[in-house]
């Protein structure tokens, strides 16, 4: 079991990796800082969003990573906190944004395409002349399968080459919302590339002071756009109604001005419904979004959460409290059942407690409600790991060795047991680990860490503590131990029939 | 401990007993007990936590739109705490509207998870793939590390782990989600170790050469005489923290302990009720089939 001169460097090497532990978790930084919570523990949100080729193709590694890169910088226009954009696997990426108030506009601006379409509007739904048709807004689904049904069976309709978008917009009164549909080509006359770098603004139309967000264009775009224009000009000219130019984002018409003039560079996006214009953080989302470029990919949410901070609080309280009262009950149990050993043991524990936290705060692991079962686990891993020695070292006793040689004996033949043990459980966790995501990870990197962790402290640190206690003259009796009279003599009859 | 107890020769009261319990889960489970949640089947769950107004179910159902609120599943967390689960909710716009209308009845925060169907599908292979990847990759560890004959027992008891607590799992009508895999997977790995305790005891004891059958049953039961006490008390260690989890943790956690708390149980059990009897039929088996080949 090494020599006294041995066990004295592990213990002086452990109480360094002690200061280290508590440098990083007391005094680094505050205490309820230095440990990285979760999302689920202080609240925030968490989307998860996968990508898709409009016509279905696949996506490669590159779109997602530039399509990643874009959500991140979306978000960092918020001015949000430390948000964690992470490509998940070949076509999925995780954003998670701790503490955010307006979830639902964040979610909007991280998943939206932002694909920018000018369309010439072929036409319109006919109630447009007696003004849009305003509907409540669970009524508005329902209301454009009518229109598409009617705009199918215009003459400007003609499948394949050209598609039914809407436009939605809210009435100032509040009372609905204005639906309106119109018939544009499948293609359109212009795409957000021709919109210059930071193109898009948010202003103020210097004749009605209603706020609209001004797009300019590249001066290829702006040539492209008046060709366009002239063009819908022109048509409007033989077909004797107004030329309407649909601005769409996504397949969603944003506004469809009437053109009087052939256009330049300088376009805008303004809603005259309103006595405002366009509302402000409509505004702000569209501008956010323009800037930062389409998304090479179409992004699906496909799994959301949001925690607010007092559930988060909660489950931090209860988690915290499990541990804590699990964690002493184990404690006072070895104590109990192993006496002397016992308080080795619960020494031991300590210790491990206080460097798993250690590395918890220094790899820095972000700790996640099922993290904290993982710990909660692996407190009784790491009890096990030392339950398996001294079961053997009372055995060893009960067979009539004395105290010394039955510690050395317990450590010989338990150490293969606990590490094959161990490996299993490690197996599991790296299978865990591979083959899941988010906070399951977590789960299973605390758990591996945990099983090591454990190990480590059973064979080098308690063995360490257990030589230096058997050297220093200390009679531990075998009852000291926890080993009853009685059992030995049982055990000695079993040996002598 | 346990001096007198045959842990191999009496099998059949030991099969039997599990035999009864995972039938219960069967049933249980056909009867379509096992309560998917939403990361298995898609949908929203709505989480309010410190609610100021305390509400009835109809009340909540109200707050609800018509065409979800009598597919909601309401629960109740605590004392101030409701979870709401509902069907797929079409659009981002409609789940803020059901937030803001549930955050205004309850006056009280208002937590929402979100999956959709395809992504609930994906976490399910994948949950399915992990189950079978550990199985596959712990028996040929134990195949490697002792022999195929001790693999094929660990199987065994494992198999029986996970059907009893998904059966219990639908015997009680706790939600089956993502964690609820997590704990399944932890179980084990936890009852591997269990039965590696013991299978470590029977190789250091077994005789090098020759086979016997009442003599390597013996050895079985001694082994596991020498061990029991270790595995007990292991159970118990691992326990205590758990179920201390299962009355303080919430929703989430206790769910886990559940899981935990059952395949624990059920781990200790087969390993030493399971596991090794099934190690002594397939060795007996073996013998058998070794000298009636010899025999021709």
């Amino acid at each position: 079991m090494g020599s006294r001169r041995n066990n004295l460097i592990v213990l002086a090497l452990v109480v360094v990796l002690l200061g280290v532990a508590a440098y990083f978790i007391f005094i680094k930084e505050p205490v309820t800082q230095s440990t990285q919570l979760g999302l689920d523990l202080q609240g925030g949100v968490s989307a998860q969003l996968k990508g898709s080729q409009s016509g279905g193709g696949k996506v490669t590694r590159s779109e997602i990573v530039q399509a990643a890169d874009l959500i991140r910088q979306r978000i960092d226009r918020l001015g949000v906190a430390e948000p964690d954009v992470r490509v998940q696997s070949e076509n999925q990426i995780v954003v998670q944004i701790p503490g955010v108030k307006n979830p639902d506009e964040v979610i909007r601006i991280i998943g939206s395409t932002a694909q920018l379409g000018f369309y010439q509007v072929l036409a319109s739904d006919p109630s447009l002349m007696e003004g849009p048709q305003v509907v409540p807004a669970d009524e508005v689904e329902k209301t454009e399968q009518d229109m598409e049904e009617n705009l199918k069976d215009d003459d400007a309709y003609e499948k394949g080459k050209t598609k039914i978008l809407f436009e939605e917009t809210p009435t100032p009164k509040g009372d609905g919302i204005s639906v309106v549909g119109y018939i544009v080509p499948e293609n359109p006359g212009l795409t957000g590339d021709s919109l210059k770098q930071n193109g898009a603004n948010v202003e103020f139309d210097q004749t009605t002071g209603k706020r609209i967000v001004s797009l300019q264009l590249t001066s290829e775009g702006g040539r492209q756009m008046g060709e366009l224009t002239q063009q819908m000009l022109a048509d409007a000219a033989t077909s004797g109604e107004p030329a309407r130019l649909a601005i769409a984002l996504d397949q969603d018409i944003q506004s469809a001005p009437t053109v009087e003039e052939p256009l330049g560079q300088n376009i805008s996006i303004s809603n005259n419904g309103l006595p405002e214009g366009l509302p402000e953080d409509e505004a702000k989302q569209l501008e956010t979004v323009l800037n930062t470029g389409a998304l090479p990919v179409n992004m699906k949410v496909i799994s959301e959460t949001t925690v607010g901070p007092t559930l988060g609080l909660s489950s931090l309280k209860s988690g915290l409290l499990a541990s804590l009262v699990g964690f002493g009950l184990v404690l006072l149990l070895l104590l109990v059942i192993y006496r002397a050993l016992g308080i080795v043991a619960d020494l031991a524990l300590l210790i491990y407690a206080l460097l798993l936290w250690g590395l918890i705060v220094i790899i820095p692991i972000t700790v996640t409600l099922p993290g904290i079962a993982g710990i909660v686990l692996s407190i009784g891993v790491a009890a096990d790991a030392n339950v398996v020695i001294f079961e053997r070292i009372k055995e060893e006793i009960r067979r009539g060795k004395t105290p010394r040689s039955a510690i050395q004996a317990g450590y010989d033949k338990g150490y293969r047991a606990i590490l094959d043990g161990n490996i299993t459980t490690l197996i599991t966790a790296f299978i865990l680990f591979a083959l899941s995501s988010g906070s399951v990870r977590g789960f299973a990197v605390l758990l591996a860490i945990g099983v090591v962790l454990s190990m480590f402290t059973a064979i080098v640190i308690t063995r360490a503590l257990l030589g230096i206690l058997s050297d220093r003259g200390i009679h531990l009796s075998p009852a000291l131990m926890g080993v009853s009279k009685a059992s030995i003599a049982t055990a000695e009859q079993a040996r002598v029939r | 401990m346990f001096e007198n107890v045959d842990f191999v020769g009496g099998w059949k009261l030991y099969f039997s007993l599990s035999g009864i319990l995972l039938l219960a889960g069967v049933i249980a489970i056909a009867l379509g007990g096992l309560n998917l949640g939403i990361d298995f089947q898609g949908g929203a769950q709505f989480t309010v936590a410190n609610a100021e107004r305390q509400l009835s179910d109809a009340q909540i159902r109200a707050a609800l739109p018509d065409e979800i609120a009598g597919e909601s599943v309401i629960t109740t967390l605590g004392e101030n705490g409701y979870e709401i689960r509902t069907p797929v909710i079409s659009g981002q716009q409609e789940q803020s509207q059901i937030r803001d209308s549930l955050s205004r009845a309850f006056e009280g925060e208002v937590s929402v998870t979100t999956v959709s169907p395809a992504f609930g599908q994906q976490l399910r292979n994948q949950a399915l793939q992990a189950v079978v990847a550990a199985l596959l990759i712990i028996v040929a560890f134990i195949s490697f590390r002792f022999e195929f004959a001790f693999a094929l027992a660990a199987m065994a008891a494992l198999v029986h782990d996970i059907l009893m607590t998904i059966g219990f799992y639908a015997i009680v009508g706790r939600e089956v989600s993502l964690v609820t895999v997590v704990a399944v997977l932890t179980v084990l790995g936890y009852s591997i170790y269990d039965t590696i305790i013991i299978f470590d005891r029977i190789r250091e004891n077994a005789p090098t050469v020759g086979y016997n059958r009442r003599r390597f049953d013996e050895m079985i039961n001694r082994s596991i005489r020498q061990v029991v006490r270790r595995s007990i008390y292991t159970s118990v260690f691992t326990l205590i923290p758990i179920t201390a989890l299962l009355i303080f943790g919430e929703s989430t956690l206790s769910d886990f302990a559940f899981a935990l708390l059952v395949g624990i149980v059920a781990g200790t059990y087969s390993s030493i009720f399971i596991a090794s009897p099934v190690l002594s039929l397939y060795k007996a088996w073996r013998a058998g089939k070794l000298k009636a080949a010899r025999s021709t």
